[in-house]
C-alpha cells in the first residue's frame, strides 16, 4: 500500500517562524493530521529546497521522529510506502495576495485542483503556474507517481492569504 | 531567574506592567484622582482590562509634603489591599511603603510585593516582607531621607553606586528570609538623582541586569524625563516611552508605570526586536 500527501510550501508552518497565535492553526492542524497519517516508516520528500524544509518540520513534529530522504531527483524509480509532496496552488488570488490579483489565478487554481482530485492525467500548463507563484516543483511530480484515476481525500482546501493551499491524501 | 512575586510565578522572560494606583490627595501626575477609595479601585479595574500583571498600590506621595503617619499611611492602603485581593485574586498586588509596619499590615491581607521607594530606609522591613512571603523591591536612593528631594548629590559612578546599594539590600533581604526569586533591584530614575545620573542610569541598564536580578524601572512622567526635553507633567509621554524603549533594550523587566497601553506596546516591540519575544502573528511574507 502506498500512501502520499500534499501540502503546501507555507514558510509559517516553520518552528523558526512561530508567533504567538499562529496565523495558520487551522492549516497546520491538517497538515500535522495528514503526516501522521502517512506511519511511522521512511517518507520520501517531494518539493524544492524552501518546501524540504516545512515538510522535515511537519515530519518532525511525528513522534516517533523515522527517517526521512531528501528530494527525489531526476526520475522517481522508488517503491517508498510514503511520500510527502509539498505545492501550492497560485498566490495571486486577491489584491492582498503576495503577487496581488490575477484574472487567471482562480481559473488555474480549479484546473490544478481538478487534476489533482480526480483527474491526475490532465495537468494544467506549468510556466502559466509559475507566472502566478504557484508551488509546483514538488506537484509537477505527481503524474508519475499516481496511478490513473486514484481518488483524493480533501482535507483542506482556502486561500486565507490570497495563495491557494491543499492538503490532500492519496491511497492505493 | 524565575520571579516569585507573593503568590505568583514568573517565567523568566516575562515582562510586567505594574500599573501605579495612588491612595493620595496630592500625587504629582494625577493630583489625587483616583484619592477616593471607589475612584482607585475603578482605576484598578481599568489596569487590569488593559493587561497589567501588578498594581502598585501607595498611600504617601514620593515628593515632601504634610507629613503622613503610619496610622494614617495604613488607613489609606491596608482596607483597599484587602479588597483588590478579593476583587482581582490572579493580579499581583504591590504595596509602596518604606515602614515596616505598614508593610506587615499589607502583607497579612494578601499584598504580595513591598516596593520599597526609600531604598530600606526601614531596616526591619525585609523583615516584614520575609515574615509575610512577599517580593520586595529594592531600590537605590544614594541613603536620602524619604520624601526628600535630591540636593548636590554626586557619585564617583552612579551606576556602581546603585548596583552595589540595590545588590547589598537584596543580599540583606534574602539573609532576612526573603526568597532569592522574589527580589527585583531598582535603580530609582530621579532618587537621590540629578537628570545626568538618571539619564546615565538608562543608558548603562544592562549593567544591572548583569548582576542577574531582575530590575524594575520606574520611568513614568519622571523630572529626568521632564528636563530632557523640557516639557511639564501631562507631555512626558514620549520621553518616558522612548526611556522605556532604552530600558526594555538592555532587559529590564518590570516597568512601573502609569500609562499601561502603551507601555506594553513598547516592551513587547522591543523585545521582539531583541529576539526574546516572538511577533503577535506573522504571516507577511511567510504565505
Amino acid at each position: 500500500m502506498t500512501r502520499v500527501v500534499l501540502v503546501p510550501g507555507v514558510l509559517a508552518l516553520l518552528p523558526e517562524y512561530a508567533s504567538l497565535e499562529d496565523p495558520v492553526a487551522e492549516l497546520r492542524a491538517a497538515c500535522l493530521s495528514a503526516v501522521a497519517w502517512l506511519g511511522s516508516g521512511p517518507v520520501e520528500i517531494l518539493a524544492d529546497s524552501q518546501g524540504e524544509r516545512v515538510a522535515r518540520a511537519l515530519l518532525s513534529a511525528r513522534d516517533p521522529v523515522v527517517e526521512v530522504r531528501g528530494p527525489l531527483g531526476p526520475s522517481l524509480e522508488t517503491t517508498a510506502a510514503a511520500y510527502l509532496v509539498v505545492g501550492n496552488g497560485s498566490a495571486c488570488r486577491s489584491e492582498k495576495a503576495p503577487g496581488h490579483l490575477d484574472e487567471r489565478a482562480a481559473a488555474y487554481d480549479d484546473a490544478l485542483r481538478a487534476a489533482l482530485t480526480s483527474r491526475p492525467a490532465n495537468w494544467p500548463d506549468i510556466e502559466l503556474g509559475k507566472g502566478l507563484l504557484a508551488g509546483l516543483d514538488g506537484i509537477v511530480r505527481l503524474p508519475e507517481l499516481l496511478p490513473p484515476g486514484v481518488q483524493a481525500q480533501v482535507d483542506y482546501d482556502d486561500d486565507p492569504f490570497g495563495v491557494q493551499y491543499w492538503v490532500l491524501r492519496w491511497q492505493w | 531567574m524565575t520571579l516569585r512575586l507573593g503568590r505568583h510565578v514568573f517565567e523568566d522572560d516575562a515582562t510586567l506592567m505594574m500599573a501605579i494606583v495612588n491612595r493620595t490627595p496630592d500625587s504629582f501626575y494625577d493630583q489625587g484622582a483616583t484619592w477616593a477609595e471607589d475612584r482607585a479601585l475603578e482605576r484598578v479595574e481599568l489596569v487590569v482590562a488593559q493587561g497589567a500583571e501588578i498594581v502598585d498600590i501607595g498611600g504617601i506621595k514620593a515628593a515632601p509634603g504634610f507629613e503622613i503617619s503610619a496610622a494614617e499611611e495604613m488607613s489609606r492602603v491596608v482596607d483597599f489591599v484587602a479588597r483588590v485581593r478579593v476583587a482581582y485574586p490572579s493580579l499581583v498586588i504591590s504595596v509602596d511603603t518604606w515602614r515596616a509596619s505598614v508593610a506587615a499590615a499589607v502583607c497579612a491581607v494578601g499584598a504580595d510585593v513591598i516596593n520599597d521607594a526609600w531604598g530600606g530606609a526601614d531596616p526591619e522591613l525585609v523583615d516584614a516582607a520575609a515574615e509575610g512571603g512577599a517580593a520586595v523591591i529594592c531600590t537605590h536612593t544614594g541613603g536620602v531621607t524619604p520624601r526628600t528631594r535630591p540636593y548636590r548629590i554626586e557619585y564617583d559612578d552612579v551606576v556602581a553606586a546603585a548596583i552595589a546599594d540595590t545588590v547589598a539590600y537584596a543580599e540583606r533581604a534574602v539573609a532576612a528570609g526573603v526568597s532569592p526569586e522574589s527580589v527585583v533591584i531598582d535603580p530609582a530614575h530621579d532618587f537621590g538623582k540629578n537628570t545626568f545620573h538618571s539619564l546615565e542610569i538608562t543608558r548603562r541598564l544592562g549593567e544591572m541586569v548583569d548582576t542577574g536580578y531582575p530590575v524594575l524601572v520606574s520611568l513614568s512622567n519622571k523630572d529626568f524625563v521632564g528636563e530632557t526635553l523640557d516639557l511639564p507633567v501631562g507631555s512626558r509621554l514620549v520621553g518616558t516611552l522612548a526611556a522605556t524603549a532604552v530600558c526594555a533594550l538592555a532587559g529590564a523587566r518590570i516597568y512601573r508605570v502609569h500609562e499601561v497601553v502603551e507601555t506594553r506596546q513598547v516592551v513587547d516591540m522591543v523585545s521582539s526586536i531583541a529576539g526574546r519575544r516572538p511577533p503577535r502573528r506573522a504571516i507577511r511574507g511567510l504565505q
